[in-house]
């Protein structure tokens, strides 16, 4: 059920706000849907690193979580998202789009096969509508189950050692995208082996009554693991290096854009993967066989851009001057020791024949400066370490 | 492949679906129709109502319909005869007082030389805008957003036959085209009654009231068939209604079409990659078919028999949001004589007598339907055929066909109870128009909608297979992106009046969709 006393608070408080307030020492906080979370707790490098060489835990609560449950669960989401969710298997994660009846995406998301006949989307944008409209001739429940599930990324080389110090038995053994069923005192605690990362970690979902506990566990056990807390600026350049896109952020979401042209489709974001035209029917499919048909209007690439000045929405120009497209996601990425950007590439960037060269302004007590810098496209992950991968999982 | 050795399967036996079938047959196709009641026809069929009485199922004169398809089909060697024709509309009221309508001219009821002037220029203005109509009605629709040079051409030419009508037509449709019959006629009419009559021809079979927008479109619509050339005009064809059906039959069967009735079809049959493969019928039997046509309303058609799983969500989305909402029962009666209608001369009793006194008593009649309630004074078109077609009483005897308007499909106290409530008050107010009538009455029924719905298979008992306004019609019909007949499903197509151009007994929806099929699975 969603709180329905929005009208006492301008803002909800997750349930674990009585730890990460106490935490948050620089008060900074950051309006998430219709809750408060830490934008930067002490200082966002050393979060960063904590996530990189240690291990980060971040309030993802607010997060819009969906429950579809039902005899045509199944059937219902393989009809609702582009990839064959017939792969993802009980206990299975998966990274999904959706789109709109113009294959254009409305939003990405993690599902969830929690059970047999049930499933959790995880997702930016509230979904309830669509999934409600989708499921006229399913025999599908859909709940939002938001504020009733408080969720905890820990993310990090060490968080396996410290969910395993918890006592959460045989946990690195669960491969990249599985899912756990636990009882943490008496509270069920789902772990999935998942997050924003790119590097080994976990994600914890857990009824809000536990959630004081399990978090109490979590830093008293992780402590000798260097745990540390993270804010949603850590969280973002760690998910840049990770590869994720943010909606809202590297594409439009379809129904909240106002232009046309500026929303975009799976091919158009490179996520070509998620989209199984064999599928006998999907919402979108008709219009991205047309898009097949007809050529995409834009090319999404991943930049490594000269110099170190991050790149944020910079302007992307050929070697003749002709405006290429557009950077969505900048900065200088630590761990990949490089200064790397995601990019919305058009008309008339040829690929393999056209250089990208980046506007990029920054600043120099308070004076704007400007430098053109070259970029040149990557194609492999910018961050994508082997411990990543490893099953069983890294113990210290 | 050869249209030749391409099996083509039809579901539904109305006469949108005959007319197709007939169509695709002498193109070449292997067609087989699959009808679910004992008989073709749909609702233009005669139905037993009572031992030795037969009356006309839903439908019960030959109104708009298209003289080109009668041409091409040979209705006429096949059996197609008129009991009558020219029929002329006489408008009863209260008073006694009739109005005769009789194609441009209208008499009765004290009317004056001017008010006689004024509805000829109404009468011929409005015919002039359905020429438009009539006109587009030829072809499917375009596409809107299409580069193909044929929906190009059919824009343009939906754009020159709006500039082709002259200056004066262009401004008077884009004056009248989105209002509503009550104003239209005011603009032209001072006569009450003459009015009511008039703006009765916009609501019949539709959920509309004199002063609902869309009235025009509606009026215009039933303006567009012709009868052996005569716009507007109205017959009885000779054996009933069955043999305008019996006739389009003939045609496709001649044609080489197999037709199977008594064979309800359960399902399309799709296989994994949701292509067609065929029918499975009620009977379990299957049905291979390379393409299938849906006769039957597209919210059936994609609702029950594809099913929702098989489409986008947004597909199933507009389709369930097709208006559909039936709002005309259909009144029987086996009388023991003939009855005598006030105002009516009894030679005069073969006509199309309509009860419509005044655009008044028919908005508040809409004003019921608005809440879910029946009003106790509504608006009919009654007609005696047994006076034309000797068949369908014992000697002496008679049956009385009448639509009733505003019997919402939809009523707050349901129609299981609400039937022998609304049927009794259709009674007395029928005793009000002809004194008398009750007393000859052999047999009596109401076909309300819901009755319609599961007799005929229409969703809402729904005559046109969807409301026809001005968001369900030409490229928006049945739903926008999807009017050229065509599905998201390959190989299946509608051919019934929930497309494009819509209801009545034109069957062009029919003629247009064999057309498409032809050019696009040849």
């Amino acid at each position: 059920m969603l709180r329905q006393d929005h009208y006492k608070t301008s803002v909800y408080k997750t349930p674990f706000h009585e730890r990460t307030s106490e935490l948050n020492i620089l008060n900074e906080w950051s309006r998430w849907k219709d809750y408060t979370v830490p934008t930067n707790y002490f200082r966002t490098d050393l979060e960063y690193f904590s996530v990189r060489n240690t291990t980060g835990v971040i309030d993802y609560t607010p997060m819009v979580k969906q429950k579809i449950t039902g005899p045509d669960a199944a059937e219902f989401v393989n009809r609702f998202f582009t990839r064959d969710m017939n792969k993802i298997a009980v206990g299975r994660v998966g990274y999904v789009v959706w789109c709109d009846e113009a294959g254009q995406v409305i939003d990405d998301g993690t599902v969830f096969h929690i059970r047999e006949n049930e499933y959790w989307l995880l997702c930016v944008e509230r979904q309830i509508d669509n999934l409600e409209n989708s499921a006229i001739g399913f025999d599908v429940k859909i709940e939002e189950i938001t504020d009733d599930i408080a969720c905890l990324g820990i993310q990090g080389p060490t968080s396996c050692s410290i969910l395993k110090a918890i006592g959460f038995e045989g946990v690195e053994h669960l491969k990249p995208f599985d899912i756990k069923h636990y009882d943490f005192q008496g509270h069920e605690i789902i772990i999935s082996r998942t997050g924003f990362s790119g590097d080994l970690g976990y994600e914890a979902c857990m009824a809000n009554d536990a959630a004081l506990s399990f978090w109490d566990a979590l830093f008293e056990k992780g402590k000798i693991y260097g745990i540390q807390p993270f804010g949603l600026d850590a969280l973002d350049l760690v998910r840049i290096e990770a590869g994720l896109l943010v909606p809202g952020h590297d594409f439009m979401v379809a129904e909240d854009a106002i232009r046309p042209g500026s929303t975009r489709s799976p091919f158009e974001l490179g996520l070509s993967w998620l989209v199984d035209l064999s599928k006998p029917v999907f919402n979108g499919r008709e219009a991205l066989i047309e898009e097949k048909k007809r050529g995409s209007r834009y090319t999404f690439v991943k930049l490594n851009i000269n110099g170190n000045k991050p790149a944020e929405g910079a302007y992307l120009y050929n070697q003749s001057g002709k405006k290429i497209g557009n950077v969505t996601s900048a900065m200088f990425s630590p761990s990949a020791k490089a200064n790397i950007a995601y990019a919305s590439l058009h008309d008339p960037w040829k690929k393999g024949k056209d250089k990208i060269i980046a506007e990029i302004y920054y600043q120099k007590d308070l004076e704007w400066n400007k430098v053109m810098e070259e970029a040149t496209i990557v194609t492999k992950p910018f961050f994508d370490p082997e411990r990543r991968k490893v099953t069983p999982a890294e113990l210290y | 492949m050869t249209r030749k050795n391409r099996n083509i399967a039809i579901i539904g036996g109305g006469h949108n679906s005959l007319v197709s079938a007939a169509y695709l047959a002498k193109a070449g196709f292997n067609v087989e129709l699959y009808e679910s009641r004992s008989e073709v026809g749909g609702m233009a069929s005669t139905k037993e109502l009572v031992d030795g009485y037969k009356v006309p199922g839903v439908a019960h004169l030959l109104h708009q319909t298209d003289t080109k398809i009668h041409k091409s089909l040979n209705l006429n060697k096949h059996g197609l005869a008129f009991a009558a024709s020219g029929l002329k509309t006489i408008s009863i009221n209260p008073n006694g007082n009739a109005l005769i309508f009789d194609d441009d001219t209208v008499t009765g009821d004290d009317i004056t030389m001017k008010e006689q002037e004024e509805y000829k220029e109404f009468r011929q203005t409005m015919k002039k805008l359905s020429g438009f109509f009539k006109k587009s009605y030829q072809t499917a629709p375009p596409r809107l957003g299409s580069n193909e040079s044929k929906d190009m051409t059919r824009l343009m030419s939906l754009g020159w036959n709006l500039r082709s009508m002259g200056k004066d037509a262009m401004r008077q449709m884009l004056k009248y085209i989105a209002v509503n019959i009550h104003d239209v006629l005011n603009e032209f009419i001072d006569h009450e009654h003459m009015k009511g009559s008039i703006a009765l021809d916009a609501l019949l079979g539709n959920r509309l009231g004199p002063r609902t927008n869309n009235s025009v479109i509606t009026f215009l619509h039933q303006l567009t068939g012709d009868l052996n050339g005569v716009q507007g005009s109205y017959a009885i064809p000779e054996g009933g209604m069955s043999s305008y059906t019996q006739a389009l039959q003939k045609a496709a069967e001649s044609a080489g079409v197999k037709i199977h009735t008594n064979s309800p079809v359960k399902q399309i049959d799709l296989n994994e990659e949701n292509k067609i493969t065929g029918l499975i019928l009620e009977s379990g039997e299957k049905v291979n078919a390379d393409i299938v046509v849906s006769g039957i309303d597209p919210r059936s058609t994609f609702m029950c028999l594809v099913g929702p799983k098989n489409l986008e969500s947004h597909y199933v989305h507009k389709i369930s949001n097709i208006r559909m909402r039936g709002n005309t029962s259909k009144l029987h009666l086996a009388l023991s004589g003939l009855p005598k209608f006030k105002g009516v001369e009894q030679e005069d009793l073969g006509h199309r007598i309509i009860n419509a006194p005044s655009m008044k008593y028919l908005e508040l009649a809409h004003d019921h339907t608005k809440y879910g309630e029946c009003s106790d004074q509504l608006p009919m078109e009654i007609i005696i055929p047994s006076i034309h077609d000797k068949t369908l009483a014992p000697k002496g005897h008679h049956v009385l066909s009448a639509v009733v308007n505003n019997t919402a499909y939809e009523l707050k106290d349901g129609w299981d109870q609400s039937n022998p409530v609304v049927l009794e008050s259709c009674l007395n107010q029928l005793e009000e128009m002809a004194p008398g009538i009750k007393g000859l009455i052999v047999h009596a029924e109401l076909l309300s909608p819901k009755d319609i719905e599961e007799e005929y298979g229409i969703t809402g008992g729904q005559w046109h297979h969807g409301e026809l306004t001005f968001d369900q019609f030409l490229m928006l019909r049945p739903i926008p992106g999807k009017a050229q007949y065509n599905s998201p499903i390959e190989s299946l197509y509608l051919c019934g009046a929930g497309s494009h151009p819509g209801g009545g007994l034109m069957g062009l929806a029919g003629r247009n969709a064999a057309n498409e099929i032809i050019s696009k699975e040849s």
